[in-house]
């Protein structure tokens, strides 16, 4: 021993408390950026584990990553051609390539939240036997359907053409679209996972999510078919800007920066504001959910 | 040179026993209750320490052995040690890449094979991807799993698996090293090739913990100890104090109620060092003092020495059966010269008064523990100083 350490019989000796230190939001998150750099290799590994074990002994293969995306776009083309009959308008290609946008996008969100909810509780035995920023994990999850979605995006890219759809500067757009798609279901799913932990029925909550959240979602519809009110309210989610975003710019070529009419002439069914309103959602729930799960996960190990 | 360094400053770390409100329905209670309760350190039912102001400090070259009772706080010092579990109050610090040789095969996914699971779990346990390229091949040959790299590792047997993840472990050149319990994996070859690569880590001048119920494992690799007991160190020293401590605490003869002896042992003192070789001698001093005048006659002192790795009796004596007498009143000190004829270990020194009417052990002094390190290098329970020659030719 390089100090005496005499022989303590502490009995009711009151503890020494730890002061904790006053953490700024700030420091928190140059605590998990540093995390995030010292075990990018397992961040890696583990979203390589994911990947590997979902295609093996898997006789579809790769084709699972756009299966999803496809049944979602599928079930959306059937709706909107039932609804088209009632209606008496067809539904044409434009309309439906933005759904395909948009399933791809939502299947995205959906698979991540469900993966990354449950990855906390999914690796029981390496959060309570070894030690790594817990964060790793979830951000697997999300890695892991970002693969998936590439794969779709790619033959999405392919597919588009045949709907008419060409290339313009709008598709730029999808760059930051997508980010903010990144961040919000990453600051989603750090916050499901985390409150995963230490409540089991978040799980419940969030299989809610997953369920219906596609009723409250502007991915089979767009907000401009509930006209100018309607269309306010369902922009509130904070995925609608981003999918509506998403389809507008990439299948109708139109510039974000300009605020566009219905199609009925009345009202207007996107302004520059849900840019804002989407990056005001995005830099908050990342944030938010960083930070809490940062705060938490040391006792990740005792609560699981 | 390392560079790895351990400090653990009075440690507290508290637990609840029962179940921990896992519903938000519970949460909303219990966070009132947490609001009003004014001191956050006093422990609310079910809640107890699990340890209780533990302090060490570990540098390039210690080597810390951890023992005590099912229970007495070890696996949770383990937990804080690898930042698992952080403490309720107090620091633990952990300078340097951290090796831990407890569950090396806890991030084997069943699906994947050998060779990825190689990957991922040297990821977990904090070594790059270069790292680990380098060291493939070392680690594949220590495992001894050539053949079925490329084989999902849910087909291994349980050996396997654990020599797979007992070699990458093997291989992270650690600037600390944590050791559980699990030193033993795999058939007696691989047994001996890993408590040889232990031994070698042990020894390259990096803080060592050790956690064994093995006391002979704590004496042979450890240069200090402590023993605790419901989370708090009883003792804390060297390996023989603490092993002493631990076994005369839990060890049988602990008496109900004080026997009353004419002749009573008021101390024991061994002579010489803590280790000595196989083959050596101690010396074995009881001071002790007549009480009883009229009885003393009937009885003598004695000593006996026990095996720490399963309790048994190995040698045993009296000043009676030496064939001396005691003297029938006042103090005086009965020493007794041993050799240790044994093989290396920890043995544990009791002191013993004996009825030499009834001939039975009346009750048991104080004790004390030895080791013995080193010497011949032989098998079986007997030290026999051996000696060999060989010739060749015609001589008989």
């Amino acid at each position: 021993m390089n100090q005496p350490s005499p022989l303590v019989s502490p009995g009711t000796l009151p503890p020494p408390a730890t002061a904790r230190s006053a953490d700024s939001v700030l420091s928190d998150l140059r605590a998990i950026v540093r995390d995030l750099i010292q075990f990018r290799e397992l961040l890696v590994e583990l979203t390589l584990r994911d990947i590997r074990i979902r295609y093996k002994q898997a006789a579809m293969g790769v084709f699972w990553a756009i299966l999803t995306p496809l049944v979602l776009l599928l079930s959306g083309w059937i709706l909107r051609l039932a609804f088209g009959r009632l209606s008496g308008e067809t539904p044409n290609d434009v309309v439906m390539a933005g759904i395909a946008v948009k399933s791809l996008a939502w299947a995205f969100f959906v698979g991540a939240l469900a993966f990354g909810t449950a990855s906390i509780t999914a690796n029981l035995s390496l959060v309570t036997k070894t030690y790594f920023p817990r964060e790793i994990l979830p951000l697997a999850s999300v890695l892991t359907q970002l693969v998936d979605a590439g794969i779709g995006t790619v033959a999405l890219a392919v597919t588009l053409p045949f709907f008419g759809v060409h290339l313009s500067l709008a598709f730029l757009w999808a760059l930051p679209l997508i980010l903010a798609l990144i961040m919000i279901t990453t600051g989603a799913v750090l916050l499901g996972s985390c409150a995963n932990v230490f409540f089991r029925d978040a799980k419940h909550l969030v299989q809610l999510v997953l369920s219906f959240g596609i009723f409250f979602t502007p991915v089979f519809f767009s907000a401009g078919n509930f006209g100018p009110a309607g269309a306010r309210l369902v922009m509130l989610n904070p995925l609608a800007p981003v999918l509506e975003g998403l389809r507008l710019s990439m299948i109708e070529g139109h510039n974000l920066l300009m605020p566009l009419g219905a199609a009925s002439g009345a009202g207007v069914v996107w302004t520059p504001w849900y840019l804002g309103y989407a990056a005001l959602w995005a830099f908050g729930l990342l944030t938010a959910g960083a930070v809490l799960f940062h705060r938490t996960e040391q006792v990740f190990a005792e609560y699981v | 040179m390392s560079t790895g360094q351990v400090e653990f400053q009075r440690v507290w770390k508290k637990f609840r026993t029962g179940e921990i409100h896992n519903r938000l329905r519970d949460f909303i209670p219990a966070l009132v209750a947490r609001a009003v309760r004014r001191r956050p350190d006093a422990l609310a039912g079910g809640e107890f320490w699990a340890v209780r102001d533990v302090s060490f400090r570990l540098g390039p070259g210690d080597a810390l052995g951890i023992i005590g009772p099912n229970g007495a706080g070890k696996s949770t010092i383990l937990k804080l040690l690898t930042q698992i579990l952080r403490p309720t109050h107090g620091h633990c610090l952990i300078r340097g890449r951290v090796g831990v040789l407890i569950e090396v095969a806890a991030g084997f996914h069943p699906d994947l094979t050998g060779r990825e699971n190689i990957f991922l779990q040297g990821a977990i346990m904090g070594m790059p991807r270069r790292e680990i390229l380098r060291k493939f091949d070392e680690i594949v040959a220590f495992s001894g799993v050539e053949w079925f790299l490329d084989t999902p590792v849910k087909r291994y047997s349980s050996g396997m698996h654990t020599r797979l993840g007992f070699a990458i472990a093997a291989h992270l050149d650690p600037d600390v090293l944590i050791i559980d319990e699990a030193l033993a994996v795999g058939d007696a070859a691989f047994q001996a090739k890993a408590i040889d690569r232990i031994t070698e880590l042990v020894r390259s001048a990096i803080p060592v913990v050790v956690v064994s119920h093995q006391l002979e494992t704590i004496a042979s690799l450890c240069t200090e100890a402590i023993l605790l007991s419901r989370g708090m160190a009883v003792q804390q020293g060297t390996p023989a104090e603490c092993i002493a401590a631990y076994l005369n605490a839990g060890g049988g003869a602990a008496a109900d109620a004080p026997v009353v002896t004419a002749i009573r042992i008021g101390d024991l003192r061994l002579g010489g060092a803590d280790a000595v070789p196989s083959g050596g001698r101690i010396t074995i001093a009881l001071t002790c003092e007549v009480a009883d005048k009229g009885t003393a006659a009937s009885e003598s002192v004695g000593v006996r020495l026990r095996s720490s790795q399963n309790g048994e009796s190995v040698f045993e004596t009296s000043v009676l059966a030496l064939g001396q007498d005691l003297p029938l009143s006042g103090a005086f000190v009965a020493r007794f010269d041993l050799q240790l004829n044994v093989p290396p270990g920890v043995y544990l020194v009791e002191s013993f008064v004996w009825n030499r009417m009834a001939g039975r052990e009346l009750t048991s002094g104080p004790g004390g523990a030895v080791q013995v390190r080193g010497g011949p290098e032989f098998q079986g329970p007997v030290q026999m100083n051996p000696l060999v020659r060989v010739t060749t030719g015609g001589e008989r």
